[in-house]
């Protein structure tokens, strides 16, 4: 316990002192600003008459059949999406050099010098790591939240999965960065192949269709195959604003929420992470 | 705790080239033992073994063959580094932390509580005259003063076994007989201590007992006296020694004193035989001998 407590001190003051802490934060206030001034409802005794989206009027069936409950899960649900990429990118920007730095020359061997087992030291950066993105998660959609509910009086509790999925999103994808900080010792490295992952992930949703316009049988197997190995950021996406929208959620991507993209994307940053910890148990320095 | 603090037996390291897979060896069988109390100095030019000796001690790379234990343990163990302290070479602590913040993390992580962590941390930075500084980020640090706190860290968990790189890296004179004094505390109150270093006059005033490695194998070893005495020589200051008693001790004349070369003791004491027959006076008679400069230089180049 207290070599967790001391990797997240560091890791926290480290945030802090590099201006990552307050150029993380800043940015989430921004949106969370932006999305305030943004949104303007004319609610008429306890119904919605009229709404402005960036000063643009939202067009209102004339018999108020859009009741302000249905609104708010329309914009918790559009902006899950939006939240859904902006957290998942600042929590790799904010973390993916935590072991590089680590492992820095002069640097390494003063963490190492403890009685602590390499393993624990890595899985307690990693949980550091998490807590310093899950803090960002919590701080924009709890705000979000509250401004919404500010606005409209309506108390949308739901809108917390997304943050679930985006944490657990940012856990799969931030073991992979481990495991390549692990190997190359660089920063770049860490942000530019996590960020790859993710969207690579993103294009092989439609995997079927790439599969089939390749030439060669071996390429098309390939290409299934990674499917199924790497995370799912693109179902998973959908899966952010499936539960948010809970029975509301549309047909198209409600099969979002099978179990298959959480139990995969799960299995890959598990194998990541402990490769991250054989790889880092093995390594001289 | 029986057995010496640290113990390498035959220690063989040999790294890999990446690209040709050539094989270099840094270790070729190396043994050291250090006894608790004991302030060892481990000497040797550059790539002769030393770093990677300590590295193996503390786990960071591992040995290829033979055994090495601190405290009994073997240091694949990570119970073996609950009490060594460690000061690397070219440490980098970071520099957003403050002194205080350092203490508390390395203390946290060699298992302190938050009130012990802070009775340590003002009473190891004032015997490093570095107390003023406790909240001052390290980035605004000197060399010497890093380098204090960089032992200050070593020592925050009151370690039995001390592997110490160039430990008055950048301090200042008054600095490095500061950190001697406290390194003899240290051995006084029963810590093993491996220092390694090139500044041989530190060593010399330092260690007790020093090891010289060239080429990944142990060329010396045993307390700094027995290195540098030289019995065959002998310094001495005394009235009546002339021409032909300087030729027959194979003497010279030396900055006002004599330097006589005798094969054995009775061939000394015939000598000052001579020196009174002749009603000469003695008032100084000492062995010479060899400072550590000398004979490491020798070594080496053997």
């Amino acid at each position: 316990m207290k070599v967790l407590v001391a990797n997240i001190e560091d890791v926290m003051r480290e945030a802090a002192a590099r201006w990552t802490l307050i150029a993380y934060f800043l940015l989430s206030t921004i949106f969370i600003i932006i999305f305030a001034s943004a949104i303007n409802l004319d609610i008429v005794n306890g119904a919605l008459a009229g709404a402005t989206l960036f000063g643009k009027e939202m067009q209102m069936p004339p018999d108020h059949s859009i009741s302000i409950e249905r609104l708010v899960l329309g914009f918790e649900s559009g902006f899950s999406v939006v939240l859904y990429f902006l957290c998942t990118f600042l929590a790799i920007f904010a973390t993916a050099h935590l072991v590089p730095r680590m492992q820095e020359k002069g640097t390494v061997d003063l963490y190492l010098s403890r009685p602590v087992s390499r393993v624990k030291l890595l899985l307690s950066r990693y949980v550091a790591g998490l807590i310093l993105a899950g803090s960002n998660v919590i701080y924009l959609i709890g705000s979000i939240w509250l401004i919404v509910m500010w606005k409209t009086h309506v108390v949308h509790p739901r809108f917390f999965l997304a943050g679930a999925v985006m944490l657990f999103v940012i856990g799969t994808l931030l073991a992979f960065a481990f495991a390549v900080g692990v190997v190359t010792s660089s920063t770049a490295v860490s942000i530019m192949a996590t960020y790859g992952l993710f969207f690579f992930g993103l294009m092989l949703v439609g995997h079927e269709r790439i599969a089939a316009a390749l030439s060669k049988e071996w390429q098309a197997t390939m290409i299934n195959a990674l499917y199924w190995v790497i995370p799912k950021t693109a179902e998973l996406g959908q899966a952010v604003v499936a539960y948010v929208a809970g029975d509301q959620v549309p047909m198209r991507i409600a099969a979002a929420l099978s179990p298959m993209p959480f139990i995969t994307t799960a299995a890959f940053g598990v194998v990541c992470l402990a490769a991250a910890c054989f790889l880092f148990q093995r390594k001289e320095f | 705790m029986d057995g010496p603090a640290i113990e390498v037996r035959g220690l063989r390291k040999v790294y890999r080239t990446s690209i040709t897979r050539g094989r270099i060896t840094a270790l070729d069988g190396i043994d050291l033992a250090v006894p608790q109390g004991q302030l060892f100095g481990l000497l040797g030019p550059n790539g002769a073994g030393k770093t990677t000796t300590v590295k193996i001690l503390l786990g960071l790379t591992h040995q290829t063959e033979g055994t090495a234990r601190i405290a009994g343990l073997p240091v694949s163990d990570p119970e073996s580094r609950r009490r060594v302290g460690y000061l690397p070479e070219g440490h980098k602590i970071p520099g957003y932390l403050t002194a205080r913040q350092t203490l508390s993390i390395f203390g946290r992580m060699s298992g302190l509580d938050s009130a012990t962590i802070k009775r340590r941390s003002v009473e190891l930075l004032e015997k490093l005259n570095i107390a003023q500084w406790i909240d001052v980020r390290v980035k605004k640090f000197s060399k010497g003063m890093t380098q204090r706190l960089g032992l200050a860290a070593a020592l925050i968990h009151s370690p039995n076994v001390l592997l110490l790189d160039e430990p008055t890296d950048g301090v200042d004179p008054v600095g490095r007989r500061e950190i001697r004094d406290l390194l003899r505390d240290e051995a006084k109150n029963g810590a093993a201590i491996l220092v390694n270093s090139h500044l041989l006059s530190e060593i010399e005033m330092t260690c007790d007992r020093v090891a010289v490695l060239r080429s990944g194998k142990v060329v010396a070893a045993g307390r700094v006296e027995e290195l540098t005495r030289q019995t065959a020589k002998y310094k001495v200051i005394a009235t009546a020694i002339d021409d032909a008693l300087l030729a027959q001790f194979h003497g010279e004349r030396v900055n006002g004193h004599v330097e006589l070369s005798v094969d054995d003791l009775q061939q000394l004491n015939a000598m000052l035989d001579q020196i009174r027959a002749r009603g000469g006076l003695v008032s100084e008679l000492s062995p010479m001998r060899s400072t550590l400069e000398d004979v490491f230089v020798d070594l080496v180049r053997a």
